[in-house]
């Protein structure tokens, strides 16, 4: 596979196993990191997690990742994919925690 | 073949119809355009009484739809609804379902990609005679209101109280001297309702509802234009990717199963094949705009090998764009990769995360209204 093909793969799966394996932690949930799709949404239908939850989620990220979740930007917390692209284009910003 | 209550008013409102697996759908009304519009910008009014309907009391129900469904029936609470699926033998995809805790009854809801006869069939054998389970599917009609705007329409027609209903919940209305069994849900990303009407107001109810829709500048709907509010949305489709995988691990249905369960139908295959490891999962992937050819079916490459194919597709208005979902190697299903599509030299299609919309509906906080 072309490098770049198999690092954007690497960076991203890094960040899928980080993420899922906190999550389940954080939020006791009864999947193994292999159960939960990456498009799973995280409120209301699939995992069907509650307010509470999300708060626990954005707290999950920020220090996972030490990045900031503004504010009422439920669009980030929609998926484990949608939650991965904010981590990666924070991390891609100048200064960003890699 | 099996008809709806409502065709008369579909038919006069002009739609187009075919066969779903021995029933009868309204596929079209207004115009896919039109249809898909009313529920992202307004609402939309759809007859889905194709989909077997089932009640039963929840003494025995609970044990009988426990021992066939995939997720956990007993832990639904007073008055909330759960989405599952049944599956056949082997663990591949049967029907999707919703299963609704209405106090003393439980209400079984089955879109079935079986033929017509068979989930019937399937019931009887596992013991629906003893279980007393009533089937609803010829007597009563279901009605899916979706859209920006469908809560007013509820607000309109049953009270301000509708608005206090959460996701996946269900509450009893009175319409015209019967009981009307309201569901919050709804596969669009926005806000959805199910109403399950005996015949004796069907009809009626249908007619208050098209007012009520019009009023706000939506329109009749066909069942096509739900494959592209669900892809959109993210929402499993079992009439499309569900149709074409049916295995529920590659489609990612985890979340519907209760994997500590002792018996449902398929477990024993689904627990084998998950513990043999996941080797192809779905993946969201998008087109460029202008792109026409990512349409189910197709291959996606890599390197000049074959990797993926297309098992859902649709147009995203909102996007203006080809979207699909492709099954992949879980070594390659990741978003946010180049592929080709139907050749080594194809157009190039993009993995992506879903869902790639934002519906206007998140913006609505229902406790102001």
């Amino acid at each position: 596979m072309p490098d770049e093909f198999q690092s954007t793969i690497e960076r991203r799966a890094r960040i899928i196993a980080t993420f899922k394996k906190e999550l389940i932690l954080r939020l006791n949930l009864p999947y193994s990191a292999e159960d939960l799709h990456e498009d799973i949404s995280l409120l209301g239908s699939g995992l069907g997690l509650d307010s509470l939850d999300a708060l626990e989620i954005v707290l999950c990220i920020e220090s996972c990742f030490k990045i900031k979740i503004p504010d009422q930007n439920i669009a980030i917390l929609r998926s484990i994919n949608t939650v991965v692209d904010h981590v990666l284009e924070q991390q891609a910003l100048p200064g960003g925690a890699a | 073949m099996r008809s709806s209550l409502l065709k008369p008013r579909l038919a006069a409102a002009g739609a187009s119809f075919r066969e779903r697996h021995g029933a009868e759908v309204a596929a079209r009304v207004s115009g896919r355009a039109a249809e898909y519009a009313a529920v992202r910008d307004a609402v939309g009014l759809t007859d889905f009484s194709f989909l077997h309907k089932f009640r039963m009391p929840s003494e025995q129900g609970l044990d009988f739809l426990d021992g066939l469904l995939a997720g956990n029936v007993p832990k639904i609470r007073f008055g909330r609804v759960l989405h599952t699926f049944l599956a056949d033998n082997d663990g591949l995809l049967l029907g999707d379902c919703y299963v609704a805790n209405n106090d003393e009854e439980l209400v079984f809801l089955c879109e079935g990609i079986a033929p017509d006869c068979e989930l019937p069939a399937l019931l009887q054998t596992a013991g629906a005679a003893e279980a007393g389970v009533e089937d609803l599917t010829d007597s009563h009609a279901l009605l899916s209101v979706d859209g920006f705007k469908a809560w007013d329409v509820m607000k309109e027609v049953f009270g301000a109280d509708v608005l206090g209903l959460p996701y996946l919940s269900i509450e009893v209305y009175p319409f015209q001297g019967a009981s009307v069994r309201l569901i919050r849900a709804g596969k669009t990303s926005e806000f959805g309702y199910l109403l399950l009407a005996p015949e004796s107001i069907a009809l009626a109810l249908f007619d208050t509802l098209q007012a009520a829709v019009a009023k706000r500048d939506g329109c009749l709907c066909g069942v096509d234009v739900h494959d592209d509010l669900r892809l959109e949305g993210r929402f499993p489709n079992i009439q499309a990717e569900g149709l074409r995988v049916r295995d529920p691990l590659v489609l990612g249905l985890q979340w519907m199963i209760d994997l500590d369960k002792e018996k449902f139908h398929g477990r024993d295959a689904i627990r084998e094949r998950r513990a043999g490891g996941l080797r192809r999962k779905i993946v969201g992937v998008a087109a460029e705009p202008g792109s026409e050819a990512l349409v189910t079916g197709a291959r996606i490459f890599h390197a000049a090998e074959p990797v993926g194919e297309v098992v859902a597709d649709c147009h995203s208005y909102v996007l203006n764009r080809r979207l699909a979902l492709a099954v992949f190697p879980v070594e390659l299903a990741y978003s946010g990769l180049s592929f080709r599509l139907g050749a080594a030299d194809g157009p190039v299609v993009k993995t992506i995360s879903m869902p790639p919309i934002m519906p206007k509906s998140l913006s609505v906080k229902l406790d102001e209204m």
